[in-house]
C-alpha cells in the first residue's frame, strides 16, 4: 500500500513539474501515423543522398541552387514527417525548447510499429548565407539528432542515418529564405 | 532542509524505477522535465554542450554549485524515468510471449502486428501482459 501511495505521489510530482511548460501540439501518434506502412522499396544510401547535395553545389555554384536534387525528389513518396528543432544559434547544439520534440522522436520510433525500419535523418536549412556553410551545418544538425536518439535515448543506431542536405533542397523554393525550409525530415525507408 | 527535499525527490524517482506496478513516462515527457527546470542553467552554462553522449548531464553536474536547486534534483529525476520506460519496453516481448502464443497465432511479427493483436485481445490478455504494455507506454 505504502508503494502505492508513493507511486501516486510520484505521479502527482510529474504533473506539477510538466505543468505550465508550454505544450506543443505535436504527438507521438502523429509522428508514428505520418511514418509507418513503409510499403515502397526504394534503394538509396544515405552516402549518396550526401554525396549527391556536395555535387549539387560544385556543379551549379552560385548563391542559391537553380534546381531541387533528383535524387532527394525520389524519396518524395516515402513515408515521412518534418519536424523544427531549434538549435542555439550557429550551432548543432539543440536548444532545451525542442528537448521534447526529440524526445517524442525517441517515443515513436521506440514503438513496436516503427522499431526495425530504417530511417533518414535530413537536416534542411533556409537559403540565407553561403550554400557550404549551410550544408556543413545542416550535417553537424542531423548528426546531433541522431547522437541525442542514439545516445540519450538508447534508439538502435544501425537503423539511423543523419544526411545534411542545407539549403539544396528547400521546402517552399519560390520563398527561399522562409522558416519552413530550415526543418528536420524524418523518412522511413522500410525495412533493410 | 534543502537537503530534505533533494533526498525526497531522488527517492521518488527510485519508486518510479523500481516498483513493479507504478507508472512510467514516455521518453519526450521525461526530457521536457529537463528543459523546464534547467532550461535556464543550460542556456547560462552548458550553451556548448551537447544532449547526446551525456554532454549536458556532464555539464550540469560539473556546474551543479552554480545550478538550481530545482535542476539538480530533476536532473537525476530525469535520468531515473527515462531507464524505467527503457525497461519497461525491454520487457514486454518477455512477458507477453504466452499471450502471443495464444492470442495471436500466425500474426506475422513486424510493423507493430504481433501489438496491434495483443491491444485488440485486451480483454483475454493476461493482466502481466497488459501492464507490461502499460509499462512500455505502447497502448
Amino acid at each position: 500500500m505504502n508503494r502505492f501511495l508513493l507511486a501516486g505521489a510520484a505521479a502527482a510530482l510529474l504533473l506539477s513539474t510538466t505543468a505550465g511548460f508550454s505544450q506543443t501540439k505535436l504527438s507521438r501518434n502523429e509522428i508514428i501515423n505520418s511514418l509507418q506502412g513503409a510499403q515502397q522499396e526504394v534503394d538509396i544510401s544515405a552516402d549518396a543522398l550526401q554525396k549527391a547535395a556536395i555535387d549539387n553545389i560544385q556543379k551549379y555554384p552560385g548563391a542559391n541552387s537553380p534546381n531541387s536534387l533528383p535524387l532527394a525528389d525520389k524519396l518524395a513518396s516515402l513515408r515521412q514527417f518534418n519536424v523544427e528543432i531549434t538549435f542555439h544559434f550557429d550551432s548543432a547544439n539543440i536548444a532545451p525548447e525542442s528537448y521534447e520534440t526529440v524526445g517524442l522522436i525517441a517515443d515513436a520510433l521506440h514503438t513496436p510499429y516503427l522499431a526495425g525500419q530504417t530511417f533518414f535523418i535530413v537536416g534542411h536549412t533556409d537559403a540565407k548565407g553561403a550554400r557550404e556553410y549551410n550544408l556543413e551545418l545542416s550535417i553537424k544538425r542531423a548528426q546531433a539528432v541522431r547522437e541525442a536518439l542514439v545516445t540519450t535515448f538508447r534508439v538502435p543506431g544501425e537503423y539511423l542515418f543523419a544526411v545534411g542536405l542545407g539549403e539544396e533542397q528547400l521546402r517552399d523554393p519560390a520563398n527561399p529564405d522562409a522558416a519552413v525550409n530550415r526543418r528536420v525530415q524524418l523518412i522511413n525507408l522500410g525495412y533493410k | 532542509m534543502n537537503r530534505l527535499i533533494f533526498a525526497l525527490t531522488a527517492g521518488l524517482a527510485l519508486c518510479v524505477s523500481s516498483a513493479a506496478f507504478s507508472q512510467t513516462v514516455g521518453f519526450a515527457d521525461a526530457i521536457k522535465i529537463l528543459a523546464a527546470s534547467c532550461g535556464k542553467d543550460i542556456k547560462a552554462h552548458c550553451q556548448s554542450a551537447s544532449l547526446a553522449n551525456n554532454g549536458i548531464m556532464t555539464c550540469l553536474e560539473k556546474n551543479q554549485s552554480k545550478v538550481s536547486e530545482k535542476c539538480n534534483a530533476d536532473r537525476v529525476v530525469v535520468i531515473g524515468l527515462i531507464q524505467a520506460r527503457l525497461a519497461a519496453q525491454a520487457e514486454v516481448a518477455k512477458i507477453c510471449n504466452r499471450d502471443m502464443a495464444q492470442y495471436c497465432k500466425g500474426v506475422k511479427p513486424g510493423a507493430g502486428h504481433m501489438l496491434r493483436c495483443l491491444l485488440k485481445a485486451q480483454p483475454s490478455v493476461s493482466n502481466k501482459c497488459n501492464t507490461a504494455i502499460d509499462l512500455a507506454g505502447y497502448r
